[in-house]
């Protein structure tokens, strides 16, 4: 007997006994809807979280901070500088395996246009912090080492702090216009595109609510940026961000240093060192060889440490993993539950098809016919409830999102769509094994006296 | 050879404590051609000498050569193959499947054989011909008359060219018009020269055929003449 006969035959009898057969797959329809709602509600989680970390910086960001010097460098560590230009500069020039590097100074500042004010934070760099930063202009240009070198009064800034100085022109091109940071004027000469998450740009461009609290100006223009507008996000602080040469920085705003009533004289301290690992897979060489032109730049003391996200990414990674496997577990044994049904049932229809089987059985089947049509049917019950299982994981997935507004909207992947199905038709077939092998153990003479 | 040789086969069932010797000793030969009766009262053991015959089951001791081949000691998957190739099976209870039409019941036997699904078509239809089904290829089973269901089962027997025919009780389940149709299509598939044996309790069904084999308390008690040829007219 062929596949394709048996195909036939357990489609027959799937038919025959609709209701029944209904019912026997219910349980591999919710428990492929669950697994596949879970792998997709993860898939989401997941993305929002590498949207994250790639709006940081993503894993070859690196920035130098400042440390404890080791006991026994605490009575000679005043001999190191700390943190300066001179740092970067050796790290361009001497470093391969860094693509790029900028110093950092933060000025907290007051930037007023017009009649508008806005209390944000203006950090001095390098044009490599751009790309660092993974900052995108969407307006106008960057800034250019002829801004470094000759310590123009430009400046670059996110899409929210054009949004803050001329609330009244939405997607106001405002390059050209001036603004003063705490009073020194600066041009600006462009603006970076809006940064949110892929889920909110989604729904702003139907026109809907975003899916957490919108920060400010809701309802102030439609459609409505909505996280991105919040500070305390990744996408907030880079869409507030104000960046000027750190030269002019300098030159402004830290040519001054006054201690009590005295002038230190300039302060040509950093706030921050950035720079970008050019191969991750290289990740130790490349802290390695940094740390060995910093400890040259620093005469040797350890004032210095890393901060990566290697852990970071590492730990989120496994935690999607995590919730992945339990959730996953979780669903895989409701489908469990689903295949002991359909084992159940087969068991039922094959004491109430002993006869059919019996002549089959008398006009020439083998006991493996039998065993291949039992198992046929039950994979067959498999297979029709996974597609099932499939669309109604559409209904699951809304029901949870309507239930519980998760941050990120779940994402169906073609992977997790073929591993929820192939599992729902392996536990068919599995679930069948035993009854087939009863059925198939039947000795003829017995099922035709039987009924 | 004869088609069929039994050489001293018992059959014992074990009922509980009790042991039931089902058979005791058959010794019998059936030739090719021959239209035999098994013929004796409920209980003598000729279902189970029946079923023996039909390769369903397999004797407890002795040896059954059936076309030359050992069934007695077969597999259960060689037993099956006798089934489907060498032996068609009629039942009392005709045991036709209700969920198939004629046509299905009637190919089932091919299913197993592996043939193609047009030829499996062509020879059902060529079988139900010979019962004279034409007309009701495709009803059910349940849409027949006994008379109809036992000619179904019998074109189902004869699908795959068999060398015997076994008829249990054939007509027992039918009215005496009707049996004795199904009377005569059998006696007209002996006289095309297939072997046929059929086990009935009632002597004038066995008075039809050419060789009367009568058993009793699992032992045979008078197995005719094996005759070859045209059966008796009553």
């Amino acid at each position: 007997m062929n596949l394709w006969l048996g195909l036939l035959i357990g489609l027959k009898e799937i038919w025959a006994h609709k209701f029944r057969s209904f019912l026997t797959m219910l349980g591999v329809i919710l428990g492929v809807a669950s697994l596949l709602a879970m792998f997709s509600l993860t898939a989401g989680m997941a993305r929002g979280m590498r949207e994250y970390m790639q709006q940081i910086g993503g894993i070859e960001f690196v920035s130098v901070i400042k440390q404890d010097v080791p006991p026994e460098q605490e009575f000679f560590y005043e001999i190191s500088p700390g943190r300066t230009i001179d740092d970067a500069l050796a790290i361009q020039n001497t470093s391969g395996l860094v693509s790029y590097v900028s110093p950092v100074v933060d000025i907290g500042a007051n930037v007023v246009a017009g009649a508008e004010t806005f209390k944000g934070e203006v950090k001095g760099s390098w044009p490599d912090y751009i790309p660092i930063n993974k900052h995108v202009v969407e307006i106008g240009r960057g800034l250019s080492w002829l801004d470094v070198e000759r310590a123009q009064h430009v400046a670059v800034v996110g899409r929210s702090v054009v949004d803050k100085l001329w609330p009244e022109r939405p997607d106001y091109n405002a390059t050209g216009e001036t603004i003063l940071i705490n009073q020194r004027p600066f041009q600006i000469v462009g603006i970076f595109e809006f940064y949110e998450r892929t889920e909110d740009k989604r729904r702003r461009d139907l026109g809907l609510k975003p899916a957490m609290g919108a920060g400010g100006g809701g309802g102030r223009k439609p459609p409505t940026r909505g996280a991105g507008m919040n500070r305390s996000s990744p996408f907030g602080r880079k869409n507030s961000q104000i960046l000027i040469p750190i030269s002019t920085a300098f030159y402004e705003f830290r040519s001054a240093n006054m201690v009590g009533k005295e002038d230190a004289g300039p302060n040509y301290k950093l706030d921050g060192l950035v720079f970008q690992v050019a191969d991750t897979t290289r990740f130790p060489e490349t802290l390695n060889q940094v740390s060995n032109i910093l400890r040259t730049t620093h005469r040797g003391v350890e004032d210095f440490g890393f901060d990566t996200r290697e852990e970071w990414f590492d730990r989120i990674e496994e935690n999607v993993r995590n919730v992945r496997t339990s959730g996953g577990l979780i669903a895989g044994i409701s489908l469990l539950v689903g295949g002991i049904g359909i084992t159940n049932i087969m068991l039922a229809s094959i004491t109430e098809r002993i006869r059919e089987i019996g002549v089959r059985r008398a006009v020439g089947a083998k006991g493996r016919d039998i065993f291949v049509q039992i198992v046929v049917e039950a994979a067959v019950i498999g297979f029709i409830g996974g597609l099932l299982g499939l669309v109604a994981s559409l209904g699951v997935m809304r029901i949870l999102v309507a239930i519980s507004p998760a941050e990120n909207a779940p994402v169906l992947e073609a992977q997790n769509v073929i591993i929820s199905f192939a599992f729902a038709v392996v536990i068919g077939v599995f679930s069948g094994l035993y009854p087939a092998f009863k059925a198939s153990r039947i000795e003829p003479i017995e099922a035709l006296r039987y009924g | 050879m004869a088609l069929i040789e039994l050489r001293d086969v018992t059959k014992r069932y074990r009922v509980g404590e009790q042991e039931i010797v089902a058979l005791d000793g058959i010794e019998l030969e059936i030739a090719q051609g021959e239209f035999a009766a098994i013929i004796g009262p409920s209980g003598s053991g000729k279902s189970t000498l029946m079923h023996l015959l039909g390769c369903l089951d397999t004797p407890t001791t002795g040896t059954m050569h059936i076309d030359g081949i050992d069934v007695s000691r077969a597999s259960s998957n060689r037993l099956a193959e006798m089934r489907n190739q060498k032996i068609g099976f009629v039942f009392q209870a005709f045991n036709l499947l209700p969920k198939f039409n004629v046509l299905g019941n009637v190919e089932l036997p091919m299913i197993y054989s592996g043939v193609t699904a047009r030829e499996r078509r062509e020879r059902a239809l060529y079988a139900i011909e010979r019962v004279g089904l034409t007309n009701r290829v495709h009803n059910t089973p349940l849409q027949l008359s006994g008379g109809q269901m036992q000619r179904v089962a019998i074109a189902r027997a004869l699908v795959n060219d068999p060398k015997i025919v076994f008829a249990d009780e054939p007509t027992g389940n039918l009215d005496s018009i009707t049996g004795a149709t199904i009377l005569a299509l059998f006696r007209e598939l002996s006289e095309q020269g297939r072997t046929i044996v059929l086990v009935t309790h009632d002597n004038e069904i066995a008075a039809q055929a050419a060789r009367k084999i009568e058993i009793r308390d699992g032992k045979i008690v008078g197995a005719g003449g094996a005759k070859v040829g045209s059966p008796a007219l009553v």
